[in-house]
């Protein structure tokens, strides 16, 4: 076990205080556990050599320093769920923020809160409703940092039609650089507010990340605004109960339909007609099976051995979730009048879940907190994900269409539960943009060992990806993707390297899930580069 | 009970998702009190954390890491409150975490981890069955001129318990006996062990003393089978957590109906045989003691399976069917108090800070939990803060004393004696 | 002289300008900004010329100044300080490549005019987010990579918007394509799939448009875009609600805005609102919100009713009144007008021929202490009230404004033009001190701007030597200088 040289150790002590910097093994342990994405087939990742509990940006400043001027990798994280935010080997400083945990500001009128890193989103919708308003919450469910699925990660979630992706919903940015230095993103670094995130001049928010984030491998964002969103419903809405027992009241205006399209192509036609026609707060693609195996695993087993059952559950592998939602009845009128005229129009059905028994248990865990995401856990233990580029929704359909077929023969070669395959989830995102996403996830058992099946599962759907033209999803992105589609899409890797190398010149963010500098993909370059 | 090594499954599930640090997600309410786990969130890294506590024992069981004294003072910077099990398990079927904290306790005891406040409690166990170091000829003492029928002698229909701290401290001494004098006014005999009533045992189990609860269960539950008892009422919180899940989960089976005083309260009021009094007006809220509640939920047996994604869900220990509704029923029966519900309640409640023998070995961290709970109490506009464990009111009075602070703490008793005029 | 021999042998001779008008008027523009006059004007046709020019300009270490639109210009952007320059000029590059009505989105040449676009698009029912009443002249890709705002903040997300993919050559003569447009795949095969790049953000884990929007050409040359369109409304009505102060439009404006009611919203006060109609200030109230309520494919005039039932409630609530005509004009010809480039001559020049812009960014609530310190300066330099016009434009849902200033002045007078640069000067520092967020720095705003934010500043210039590092595309602007 590589532990960080005794000085170096001694330095942060001093800087952070003993109580806030650990390099006892069990400790450790605790973060080179992450069984989440981890793409190998070890069951640990490598263990840090410390963890440090950095509370303000000065010391995540001192830190960052540190690690530079004594050449210490460094991952931080926010919560911490995945293998992305432990360290790619031995010998590295693991920055846990959880310390930073405030919502700093709350801005009702112009719609956006500045949150710290160890804000979950779950703590900031309960806020924000307060106020009239939400925040887009991703997939992953309100247990995750606003902050970092804002400046570092992805950006998915359900509701996206009305809260768009986090990569765009980010405003002022506060970021300790690689190299130490602070640098705010837009509006703040002019002492103007935190409103905006881009300029003056170039959007520096384009070198903090892309579709995706760096990963942590590009500095530490210490402050972030993100945009929230209107919400309709109650402020502090009462809410009895954990999980499947969860009731609530419901607001008449807060309506929520299953809507079932006969065919892939009925249900992306639908969606491009909801997303036009500005009527629903959010749609989103959840096949009937998927939820039977998120709420019910142990009953879907023996449903999904029953040929009746799953012809039966078939019937509704086009299950979009609508929910619309107004302060106003009259507008919540017209929007079921023109979801009702569209599902006809399509030949699709509508089933009014506000009707349904139990419908608090819908619109509060899934249309309002995001949270049945995580149920995908339940049925194997875990799961992984694939496809689900940010595209066009015809062919975020397409995907859903061509990773069914794909998973079938693992699902049959026993490398994943059987879930009739395809449970493509995803919906329309901001408006009337007709882009969206579909991913595909497949759950399993890590602890079955079978972990080869599995990553031959992501490399046939990072081919398959490329072969139907279906956008960069989540299967391309493994550590190393780089060298593969980086040639194929204009060498965008030597652009990020460059730009590693300019704002990371020593090389201390941990690379692993972006790319590493120029110097080292291109040593020519860099010396020619010397003038 | 489990060895650890016989939950490793249970460890290899967790996927870092951080739940059991926050109230389950359907139930956060607010920014300030939306985490449920006072370990982690005290002490910040993440294996002070349920998920934590659980590596860390996957690292220990694989020669990883060992037990060391950094390690114990996470193992035992924990007040077993089980709230992270719950968050756990809200979502997930095949993780029993409790069992894994208990487990790591239980390893750490036998590889001679232990903190010497623990070893005080167990030494007094041992030698005069209490945990509070007392002469077990002074147990008997808070029942003084009560006339309990005396069960080493007859037979009794209601056996009560009054637990080591009501047995002992003084300023629950009038708590314990007005719960008496209630039953007695309901027309209840009830019947008590005196100097002879032992510890459940249930606190040595959860300070990884596992096999000394052993002896102690054998013992209570030879008297109770003697004293022909049918009803057993403890108003102890932690009491009634052992009978009700320590022992039947160890096989043991005291044979008998046990419920809470609150509970047996609140069934009196309910047949009609108690009427409370008036309360000069007061907002009150109810914090639910870890072992009442959450932990309190009986023991589900009948599940021999191996692999526990198969397990029917009726069989995981989600805390949702502990005791919450009998003392809610009891506050809302006594005209003049307003109860007010905090944030987190029932089963995602937020521990007092007391249990898993954190007020005897770190008790600045009991307090510092403690303030945790006030400070929600009055943010939910409450003058009180009633519990129904001796434990909870003894950390939360000492909070409020040394913070100067006006929240009055009250046990669900207290209430009622006031309702009498008391 | 041998460059000019290089240069037409990529473009072609008659594609090199170098008369002297032409090359005059390239070396100033209606602002303040000094600058050189450019050696000569290139007009390449499309990527391999721009690719050749980049590469051209980097052997030979001149400068190229980009520029989309046909002039004439007024913020200094395109007004080379660097002797010895070219202007890229691809005002003549006016392909409309590709219209996908059911993605909508369009793929376009730089030169192509908000006019022309939506002459076409609109032939598919569809039509494009404009700022308020462009210069004919003005190029599409030119106004969006400018960040200029536009008119309907429910459509605008993000600080890009409506702007989607980019074709683009760096500095350094490199291709690259941006957001779903890098692949993978050719375009042809993306379409076949049933993309239409109209996703911006990335390739992967950077977003490169975003860093070539507001560059004011400092990194590369964009040779087509994709844009965003929207559903041409089946009905849309035009609201005025007049103000006596900017308070109450803007109590009222946030809500509607969080009901994500208008397409079009705006305020203007009484000088630019008439500027824009023709009319008399005096006849105007101070201060006019203008909105416009849209019914669309299903159902539009039940849209509209309950739209208009459900704010005429808040409207009660908010004690304003919406109207559909102010001073004899009518609210639909407004929203009109607002939704397509302004006629001859240029709305801003209507009143006394020519105009300074002071715009920044804020937040709506905060817009008035702007005014307020605007009116005193006005006041101070003799610049009457009739003269100084005002646009709020809401952005990104609400959560921010581009305020705007427009100080109308006649050119042709010497007092005008006297006191009109140090008017300027003094009004864009007291913005700049009032916490103004100049997020697009044209001539004097790159000094103020970047003073504030030094480490923006210290990053940029990475990312300068990153994509263009001999400094040959348009030197000298934002915070590029020749470093002292
Ligand atoms: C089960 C599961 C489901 C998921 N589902 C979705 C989904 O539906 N949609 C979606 O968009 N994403 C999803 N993700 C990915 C998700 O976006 C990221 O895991 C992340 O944003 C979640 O937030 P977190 O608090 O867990 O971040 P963390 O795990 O803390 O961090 C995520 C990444 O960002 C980096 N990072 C975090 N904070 C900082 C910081 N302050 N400074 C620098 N770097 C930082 C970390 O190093 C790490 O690489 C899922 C992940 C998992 C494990
Ligand atoms: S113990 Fe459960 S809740 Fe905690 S991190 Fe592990 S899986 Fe998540
Ligand atoms: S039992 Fe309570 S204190 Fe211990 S880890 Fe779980 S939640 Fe934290």
């Amino acid at each position: 076990m590589k532990l960080l040289p005794k000085d170096v150790y001694r330095e942060l002590a001093d800087a952070l205080g003993e109580e806030n910097i650990s390099q006892e093994p069990a400790v450790l342990d605790g973060y080179a556990w992450q069984p989440a994405m981890n793409l190998t087939n070890q069951k640990w990742i490598p263990r840090p050599a410390a963890v440090i509990l950095p509370a303000t940006t000065e010391e995540v400043q001192t830190i960052v320093r540190i690690c530079n001027q004594r050449q210490v990798k460094f991952k931080a994280h926010s919560t911490g769920w995945a293998a992305w935010g432990g360290p790619s080997q031995e010998g590295e400083l693991q920055i846990d923020l959880r310390r930073m945990n405030r919502i700093l500001e709350l801005d009702e009128k112009n719609k956006f809160a500045v949150v710290e890193p160890y804000v979950c989103c779950g703590q900031l919708q309960s806020e924000a409703m307060k106020k009239g308003l939400t925040c887009h919450i991703i997939g992953a469910g309100p247990n995750t940092s606003a902050l970092a699925s804002a400046t570092s990660a992805w950006g998915y979630g359900g509701t996206g039609l009305s809260t768009g992706y986090s990569g765009r919903n980010v405003l002022g940015v506060e970021w300790v650089l690689p190299d130490g230095e602070v640098l705010q993103l837009g509006s703040p670094g002019s002492h103007a507010g935190w409103f905006s995130g881009d300029g003056p001049g170039p959007g520096l928010r384009g070198i903090m990340r892309g579709f995706s984030g760096t990963q942590g491998s590009l500095g530490v964002f210490t402050k972030c605004a993100v945009k929230l969103f209107p919400w309709y419903g109650p402020p502090q809405p009462r809410v009895e109960g954990i999980l499947l027992d969860v009731e609530t009241d419901v607001p008449e205006t807060e309506k929520m339909f299953f809507v079932v399209a006969p065919s892939f192509k009925k249900y992306a036609d639908i969606s491009y007609e909801i997303g036009n026609a500005e009527i629903a707060y959010w749609f989103c693609r959840s096949p009937l099976n998927a939820g039977v195996d998120l709420f019910m695993p142990r009953a879907g087993d023996r449903l999904f051995e029953s040929k009746p059952l799953r012809a039966l559950l078939k019937a509704f592998q086009h299950l979009g979730v609508a929910l619309l939602s107004s302060p106003s009845k009259r507008e919540v009128e017209y929007q079921e009048k023109v979801l009702r005229k569209i599902t006809v129009e399509h030949g699709c059905i509508l089933l009014d879940l506000s009707k349904a028994p139990g419908y608090g248990f819908w619109w509060w865990l899934m249309g309002v907190r995001s949270i049945p995401t995580a149920l995908t856990f339940r049925a194997g233990g875990d799961f992984l994900t694939s496809y689900g580029s940010p595209v066009e929704y015809d062919n975020a359909i397409r995907q859903a269409e061509v990773a069914q077929e794909c998973k079938q023969k693992y699902i049959d070669q026993g490398y994943f539960k059987d879930d009739m395959s395809d449970i493509g989830w995803g919906g329309i995102y901001e408006g009337t943009a007709n882009w969206g996403h579909c991913e595909t996830a497949a759950m399993f058992d890590r602890r079955d060992g079978q972990a080869e099946g599995r990553f031959k599962y992501l490399e046939d759907s990072a081919r398959t990806t490329i072969e139907h033209t279906l956008g960069l999803g989540l299967s391309n992105l493994p550590p190393g993707a780089w060298k593969v589609y980086g040639p194929q899409l204009h060498n965008y890797h030597l652009w990020e390297a460059r730009i590693k190398k300019a704002f990371d010149p020593n090389s201390v963010g941990d690379e692993q899930w972006y790319v590493p500098s120029i110097d080292e993909i291109e040593p020519k370059e860099s010396s020619s580069d010397e003038q | 009970m489990n060895d650890l090594a016989t939950l490793k499954s249970d460890m290899e599930g967790c996927s870092r998702c951080s739940h059991c640090k926050w109230v389950p997600m359907a139930q956060i309410k607010s920014w300030r009190f939306a985490k449920i786990c006072p370990s982690v969130d005290r002490y910040n890294f993440h294996a002070y954390s349920g998920g934590g506590k659980l590596i860390a024992s996957n690292s220990i069981l694989e020669g990883r890491s060992e037990v060391t004294d950094p390690v114990m003072e996470i193992v035992y910077r924990c007040q077993l409150c089980g709230a992270c099990q719950v968050s756990c398990q809200a979502y997930r079927d095949d993780i029993d975490l409790a069992d894994v904290l208990l487990a790591l306790r239980a390893k750490c005891v036998t590889e001679g981890y232990v903190l010497p406040e623990h070893l005080l409690m167990i030494e007094s166990m041992k030698k005069e069955d209490n945990t509070l170091g007392l002469l077990k000829a002074d147990r008997g003492v808070w029942a003084k001129d009560l006339d309990l029928i005396d069960i080493n002698t007859q037979k009794v229909e209601v056996l009560f318990h009054a637990g080591c701290r009501y047995s002992y401290d003084e300023d629950l001494r009038s708590s314990v006996r007005n719960w008496v004098r209630l039953f007695r006014n309901a027309g209840v005999d009830l019947g008590a062990a005196g100097p002879e009533e032992s510890c459940c045992g249930g606190r040595a189990f959860e300070m990884g003393y596992q096999g000394e609860m052993k002896n102690f269960a054998e013992d209570m539950i030879g008297r109770i089978k003697a004293s022909g008892a049918k009803l057993l009422v403890t108003p102890c919180s932690d009491c009634y957590y052992t009978f009700k899940y320590l022992y039947p989960k160890n096989g043991m089976d005291a044979g008998l109906r046990v419920l809470h005083a609150v509970e047996y309260a609140d069934l009196l009021i309910k047949q009609g045989r108690l009427k409370l009094g008036k309360c000069a007006s007061l907002r009150v809220t109810y914090h639910d003691p870890c072992h009442l509640g959450r932990r309190g939920e009986i023991y589900k047996m009948g599940w021999n399976g191996v692999n526990k994604l198969h397990r029917p869900v009726r069989f995981k220990q989600m805390g949702n069917l502990g005791i919450f509704d009998p003392p809610r029923n009891v506050i809302r029966s006594i005209p003049g108090l307003d109860l007010v519900e905090m944030e987190r309640i029932r089963e995602y409640s937020w521990c007092c800070g007391a249990g898993g023998g954190v007020l005897e070995a770190f008790p600045d961290f009991a307090d510092w939990t403690a303030r945790d709970r006030i400070e929600e109490a009055r943010a939910a506009g409450a003058e009180a803060i009633v519990t129904a464990c001796p434990w909870c009111e003894r950390v939360f009075k000492d909070a409020i004393a040394a913070g100067g602070d006006p929240m009055k703490v009250y046990d669900v008793i207290d209430l009622i004696t006031m309702s009498w005029g008391g | 002289m041998a460059k000019k021999e290089d240069l037409a042998r990529i473009v072609g001779p008659e594609r090199v300008v170098t008369e002297e008008d032409a090359l005059i008027a390239y070396s100033f523009d209606s602002s303040f900004v000094k600058g050189e006059r450019p050696e000569c004007i290139v007009k390449p046709r499309g990527l391999d010329e721009i690719q050749r020019l980049v590469k051209l300009a980097n052997d030979q270490g001149f400068a190229l100044v980009p520029c989309s639109s046909h002039g004439p210009h007024s913020r200094g952007d395109t007004v080379p300080t660097a002797s010895g320059s070219v202007i890229v000029d691809l005002s003549e590059m006016k392909a409309i490549l590709r219209v996908d009505q059911r993605n909508k989105v369009a793929m376009i040449d730089p030169g192509v005019t908000f006019a022309e676009l939506q002459t076409e698009v609109e032939k598919q029912g569809l039509r494009i987010e404009m700022p308020l009443l462009p210069r004919k002249t003005k190029s599409v890709v030119g106004s969006l990579l400018e960040r200029e705002p536009t008119t309907g903040p429910k459509y605008n997300w993000d600080a890009i918007d409506p702007l989607c993919c980019l074709e683009l050559v760096f500095g350094t003569g490199d291709l690259f394509r941006t957001g779903n447009a890098a692949g993978p795949g050719s375009l042809e095969e993306q379409w076949a799939s049933g993309q239409a790049q109209k996703m911006p953000m990335g390739p992967a884990q950077t977003d490169i448009a975003r860093l070539i929007q507001g560059a004011q050409g400092s990194l590369g040359i964009v040779t087509w875009a994709t844009i965003k369109l929207e559903l041409m409304p089946a009905l849309s009505k035009g609201f005025f609600v007049a103000g006596q102060t900017l308070d109450e439009l803007i109590a009222f404006t946030y809500q509607i805005l969080w009901r994500k009611f208008p397409d079009t919203c705006l305020i203007l006060n009484n000088v630019n609102l008439a500027a824009i109609a023709g009319l008399d200030p005096k006849d105007l109230p101070p201060w006019t919100l203008l909105y416009s309520l849209s019914g669309l494919t299903h159902l539009p005039e039940e849209r509209l009713t309950y739209m208009e039932q459900d704010l005429a409630e808040i409207a009660g609530e908010f004690k304003v009144t919406p109207r559909r005509n102010l001073a004899g004009v009518a609210a639909d010809r407004m929203v009109d007008l607002a939704s397509r480039p302004s006629e001859e001559p240029y709305w801003k020049f209507r009143k006394r021929g020519a105009c300074q812009d002071v715009f920044f960014l804020t937040t709506l609530d905060r817009t008035p202490e702007f005014i307020q310190a605007m009116d005193g300066l006005t006041r101070e330099f003799g610049l009457t009230r009739e003269n100084l016009g005002v646009y709020l434009q809401p952005i990104r849902h609400g959560t921010g404004c581009h305020l705007e200033f427009n100080l109308m002045y006649n050119p042709n007078r010497p007092e005008d033009s006297a006191r009109l640069p140090a008017l300027f000067e003094r009004a864009s520092r007291a913005c700049l001190d009032l916490g103004g967020f100049f997020s697009r720095p044209y001539g004097l705003w790159s000094e103020l701007a970047y003073a504030k934010c030094p480490d923006t500043v210290m990053a940029l210039r990475k990312v300068k030597n990153i994509f263009d590092p001999r400094g040959v595309m348009n030197p000298g602007k934002l915070c590029f200088k020749k470093e002292a």
